[in-house]
């Protein structure tokens, strides 16, 4: 595994860098990381504790950029846990403690200076349950800009998020409608839709087709492949036929929030190099 | 052990693609047997079980089928999966093949040649076809490379035999009558194809054995 790449140059501004992750710190704060490839997100040593209890072990792991990486592992391993870590979600956890580090673009996003709203923006999140605002299907997608201040043209990025959510033909006569008279599944994509609009460089998903119907799965499941052209997607998922069919890497935590391996997707299905995992992906424990 | 009846139709496909090996080795041995002694009956009971090795065959290809369509097996288990479907399909040539053996007894002569042993060739036969069916029980990845190097040999006493045969009969002058020629050759012809046929149950051992290994270590070299 490659060290984070934290100690070249920086330059003063950050706003108009096409780096992956820039932008994301504080304006009183320094630049941030160099430039790199991939991967995009390098967590080293990342452990978390809700109070004295340890629920993730030093996770090390790469994650590419441009490509779908998926966490399996079953209840209580810790794998939305870590989904948390990379967007600072856990802050909002009051007993919650990260140790370790973990870069986006080379920066690390637990430095002092990275503002985390400004991080979420770089980093969009997509829940289980459709949870779009009690608003019309447009100010649901325009949300994140608002907050942003965006100045450009709302309704075009609107369109082109929907698009982008494979949900324009389906509401574009009614964007002025509430977003709640959707469907589960079209709500879903609302909200992926919602995620997508700030223009993210990361799009997080936790388990975002278990309260959805199989088309609709399916529909979530060609959208995740199309929009993995664009953002890299960590999703974290107890399907694991769905993380086979739809991932690129495949890390599997297992219980006491041990990251037991990670790796390609079809490396980790045909043949694992660890027996827990070979034991839980059979359905032999877990 | 979550699954439990996913992990029993696991066992029982492993026991029942080794029951379908035992019932093709019994036959191959009844027809090396019924060649050496000419036992017509023997012959024919290798001939009219074919059909029964063919069930056994299309009975374990819907349990491989099932267990794809209905458990989504991943790793070690659809390896396990993919290779007895592949398995199955040897062991039905390998059954085809003793059925032609059979064939060969009921229709004529099968001594021609006793400087050739063809119990010999068979025997090393069952010997693979025994041990790749080991490797495949008992996850021996050892067996499954011994099997392929034994092929090498068998391979060797085929050529040998076949050379033989050839050589006997261009140095042939017994013959003189055309009904004679007609009907050695007919002997000849056959010999030649029971050697051949021999010569292939060792290969399609080795196919065994290359998927046991692909199964046991996720290891496709012996694999063509």
């Amino acid at each position: 595994m490659s060290e984070p790449e934290t100690d070249a140059e920086g330059t003063d501004e950050a706003v108009s860098s096409p780096t992956p992750g820039s932008n994301i710190a504080g304006a009183s704060g320094p630049e941030s990381g160099p430039l790199i490839e991939e991967p995009i997100i390098q967590s080293k040593d990342i452990s978390v504790f809700y109070g004295d209890e340890q629920a993730l072990q030093e996770i090390t792991m790469d994650i590419p950029e441009k490509q779908v990486t998926a966490l399996i592992g079953p209840s209580g391993c810790g794998k939305s846990t870590f989904l948390r870590c990379v967007n600072r979600m856990n802050d909002l956890i009051t007993s919650a403690r990260v140790e370790g580090e973990l870069y986006f673009g080379g920066k690390n996003v637990y430095d002092d200076d990275v503002d985390p709203v400004a991080l979420r923006r770089k980093i969009g999140m997509v829940f289980q349950q459709p949870n779009p605002f009690p608003k019309s299907i447009r100010d649901n997608v325009a949300y994140g800009l608002d907050i942003q201040e965006f100045d450009g043209d709302v309704d075009a990025r609107v369109e082109e998020a929907l698009k982008g959510a494979a949900l324009w033909d389906e509401v574009k006569d009614q964007l002025d409608e509430s977003g709640l008279e959707l469907s589960g599944g079209q709500q879903q994509r609302l909200c992926i839709a919602r995620a997508i609009a700030p223009d993210p460089e990361v799009v997080l998903m936790d388990e975002p087709a278990s309260a959805l119907d199989p088309v609709a799965t399916s529909q979530i499941e060609d959208l995740i492949a199309d929009i993995s052209e664009e953002y890299t997607v960590i999703i974290v998922t107890h399907n694991m036929q769905q993380a086979a069919r739809i991932s690129d890497k495949t890390g599997v935590f297992l219980t006491g929030g041990e990251l037991v391996e990670f790796d390609d997707t079809q490396k980790i299905f045909e043949n694992p190099d660890h027996q827990r995992v070979e034991d839980y992906i059979t359905g032999k424990f877990g | 052990m979550p699954r439990n009846e996913y992990q029993s139709q696991l066992a029982d496909l492993r026991a029942d693609v080794l029951d379908m090996s035992e019932t093709v080795a019994e036959r191959l041995e009844m027809a090396l047997e019924a060649l050496e002694t000419g036992d017509a009956d023997l012959a024919q009971q290798v001939i009219d079980g074919d059909d029964e090795i063919n069930q056994q065959y299309l009975d374990l290809e819907k349990q491989c089928t099932d267990l794809i369509a209905l458990q989504q097996p991943v790793a070690g288990d659809l390896r396990f999966i993919a290779a007895s479907f592949k398995i199955i399909t040897d062991l039905e040539r390998i059954a085809d093949l003793a059925t032609n053996l059979g064939e060969y007894a009921t229709d004529g002569e099968t001594n021609i040649f006793p400087e050739i042993d063809i119990q010999e060739l068979g025997d090393v036969t069952l010997e693979m076809l025994a041990d790749a069916m080991a490797a495949y029980a008992e996850d021996d990845s050892q067996q499954c490379y011994a099997v392929d190097e034994r092929d090498d040999h068998l391979d060797d006493l085929c050529e040998i035999a076949s050379d033989t045969v050839v050589r006997e009969l261009i140095e042939s002058d017994e013959l003189d009558a055309d009904e004679d020629i007609e009907t050695f050759m007919e002997d000849v012809s056959r010999f030649l194809l029971t050697i051949r046929d021999i010569e292939r149950i060792g290969d399609h051992s080795v196919n065994i054995a290359a998927r046991a290994l692909y199964m046991i270590d996720n290891n496709d070299e012996l694999i063509y």
